[in-house]
């Protein structure tokens, strides 16, 4: 800070991000937020000036979840808090930690409809964790320590702070020796350990069923060793991805919609359910009340909430995974089924071999995986490009593979790998993205220009929005409407326009050097890869089906 | 439709009401009426919630219960299945 000017609210807002421990944070300015922008000047937290209000909230999301760190966002009153929704909702869905800062008009005009006023705090209540609205200046710092608490406790999720613009140039008088800490925690009931050993013990056919929410209880070691010492066969949610090192002999890859044949059949035909930070997502179960038919449900989470939700649990473990895990820790006699299950493994693997010259992306996808660097960041947008990624990219961490699974939010993509970078600079970070989900934040490729960003995007063109062009064709009788994206820009020529290399490829052939030559480039690097607009993302079970009645094809 | 009575404990924090209306409509349930008074200037308020819906009470207990500024929630079994006429009559 200048000592020579008075500490207000703006700079106490950077004090208090500092004493967090946050050294970056994204947005973009605006008449409400003025003040704090002015605070910024003198502020030791780098800002990064994306194009847009969502850019700014993805990049924070994708920040957080690349580094296990609270991601910070900034946008002014009106249409820019408007604009952060999107990702407040996104890190809602998805249990991301974000701490996202609005400027509001003067508490003098609130109410009034001034320019540039909406109530944010109002529209915040659906799509974040907690949100705040700051009406005296005394109240600031508390108020900030508490968004920070409440973002990283239990489940973690998005906290709105909205600060009206005479709170931010208000002289700070006081300061708070100790900000006051939750007092309402949700009592979490005692585990249910010994029913849980119990069912276990008896189990002939059991599956892990692991979700994203061991990611986020840091438990990646306890769920492996968990998995090793049961020798339990294992599956994944799209969030969970990572949790289980690929290379597990009992480990089947993804389950749900577009999981793996081996994972849906194996689910469907056992006998126990140990779920572990997952929470029977519509897009995992099928139809409901024929997903996993004849298991029994032990279910570990840190929410009470999704006890019970969609599946009856047999036996509930409530509380951090890392401490609650181990309990369950043995050895199991499941030899029969391992054997079984490695069969269908065996019988169901993915395939590569695609007619004709025309690219293929699972396997332009799999070459990737095989070719990237240990601990590249993947991040991708939604659509076919999204679960082609999850079926054939193997990654050994979640925090190495960034999606958005809750939302399924397109423009997601290059945002998340614009934070991913900044939040791990040493680190690879790949953006896969589709033709459609790239123009929704493309304007972001700006900030990738201005802070030469060295994000690799690997952008797979059908030329069509593919996922909904797939369900157009399979079951709406063809009838295609309003996906086809035969007007596209040139990608290739796009990218150079903001100064980052570009190539685009067309034919198998030239997919090998292709990779290698973006993975291999020091700055940022965009693949245009042209695929046949007709393949499908295979298997897929169809809407209100049970997962082993999946289509595997047309 | 199953009526139930809630007795809500809170911390008089801003915009508790809302936020417990959102959650109660977003999760399923009909809001019948309530009685609430909140902005007192004491610490604590307590609401009473009159609520119908097919769904099991549990589900949206567990999600108010999520809400930072809730101290508690439980249902009054007494007024249960006829709590909302009580109050509306």
């Amino acid at each position: 800070m200048n000592s020579s000017k008075p500490l207000t609210g703006g700079g106490l807002l950077f004090e208090v991000l500092e004493q967090h421990g946050v050294e970056h944070v994204f947005g973009y300015p605006g008449g409400a937020i003025m003040p704090i922008y002015d605070a910024l000047y003198d502020s030791n937290v780098k800002h990064f000036l994306c194009r847009h209000e969502q850019g700014a909230a993805f990049s924070a999301v994708g920040y957080a979840r690349a580094a296990g760190k609270v991601g910070v966002c900034m946008a002014t009153s009106g249409p820019g808090a408007t604009n952060l929704i999107t990702g407040l909702a996104d890190a809602l869905a998805d249990s991301i930690p974000v701490v996202a800062i609005t400027g509001q008009v003067a508490t003098s005009a609130m109410g009034s409809d001034a320019f540039q006023e909406i109530d944010i705090f109002g529209l915040s209540l659906a799509c974040t964790k907690h949100s705040f609205q700051v009406s005296d200046i005394n109240d600031l710092e508390n108020v900030l320590h508490q968004a920070f608490e409440i973002a990283l406790e239990g489940r973690q999720g998005p906290v709105l702070v909205d600060i009206p613009k005479d709170i931010q140039q208000a002289e700070v008088t006081s300061r708070l020796e100790e900000f006051s800490h939750l007092t309402n925690k949700v009592q979490l009931p005692l585990a249910d350990i010994s029913n849980a050993i119990d069912i276990l013990t008896h189990a002939k056919q059991p599956i892990l069923y692991v979700g994203g929410g061991v990611g986020m209880a840091n438990a990646i070691d306890e769920v492996r060793s968990f998995a090793e010492q049961t020798g339990m066969p294992s599956v994944s949610t799209l969030k969970g991805l990572g949790a289980i090192n690929a290379d597990n002999e009992n480990y089947m890859g993804m389950l749900g919609m577009h999981g793996t044949k081996a994972s849906n059949l194996a689910v469907q035909e056992c006998d126990l359910l140990v779920v572990v930070g997952a929470r029977f997502d519509d897009r995992v179960t099928g139809k409901l009340n024929e997903f996993a038919p004849n298991a029994k449900v032990i279910h570990f989470d840190i929410d009470t909430a999704e006890i019970n939700k969609r599946r009856f649990a047999d036996a509930a473990i409530l509380g951090d995974l890392k401490a609650n895990l181990p309990l369950l820790s043995m050895s199991l006699n499941i030899s029969e089924w391992q054997a079984k299950v490695k069969q269908m493994k065996a019988d169901f693997g993915w395939r590569y071999d695609h007619p004709g010259s025309k690219i293929f992306a699972p396997a332009v996808l799999k070459e990737m995986s095989d070719l990237m660097p240990k601990n590249t960041c993947i991040t991708t947008d939604v659509g076919q490009h999204q679960m082609w990624s999850a079926q054939h990219i193997s990654v050994d961490d979640p925090c190495n593979f960034l999606t958005s699974g809750g939302m399924g939010t397109m423009g997601f993509g290059l945002p998340a790998a614009i934070g991913a970078q900044i939040s791990r600079p040493h680190d690879t970070v790949i953006a896969v993205s589709g033709d459609g989900s790239i123009m929704m934040n493309v304007q972001e490729l700006a900030t990738i220009k201005r802070y030469q960003i060295p994000v690799k995007i690997l952008l797979i063109d059908n030329a069509k929005l593919g996922m909904v062009r797939q369900w157009q064709d399979l079951f709406f009788d063809g009838r295609l409407s309003e996906t086809d994206l035969a007007d596209n820009p040139d990608f290739s020529q796009l990218a150079r326009s903001f100064e980052i290399k570009a190539q685009t490829i067309t034919e198998k052939s030239q997919v090998s050097e292709a990779l290698k030559e973006m993975i291999d480039h020091q700055g940022p690097y965009l693949l245009h890869v042209k695929i046949d607009a007709k393949d499908n993302v295979w298997p897929l079970v169809p809407p209100n089906t049970a997962n082993d009645k999946m289509m595997e094809s047309v | 439709m199953n009526d139930y009575k809630l007795i809500i404990m809170t911390d008089d924090k801003q915009v508790v009401l809302e936020r417990i209306l959102q959650v109660t409509r977003y999760r399923g349930f009909l809001i019948n009426g309530m009685n609430a008074q909140v902005n007192t200037g004491n610490q604590i308020a307590t609401i009473e919630l009159f609520v119908s819906s097919e769904r099991p009470i549990e589900l949206l207990i567990d999600q108010i219960n999520k809400l930072i500024d809730i101290k508690g929630v439980k249902v009054d079994n007494k007024a249960e299945n006829n709590g909302a006429q009580q109050h509306s009559a």
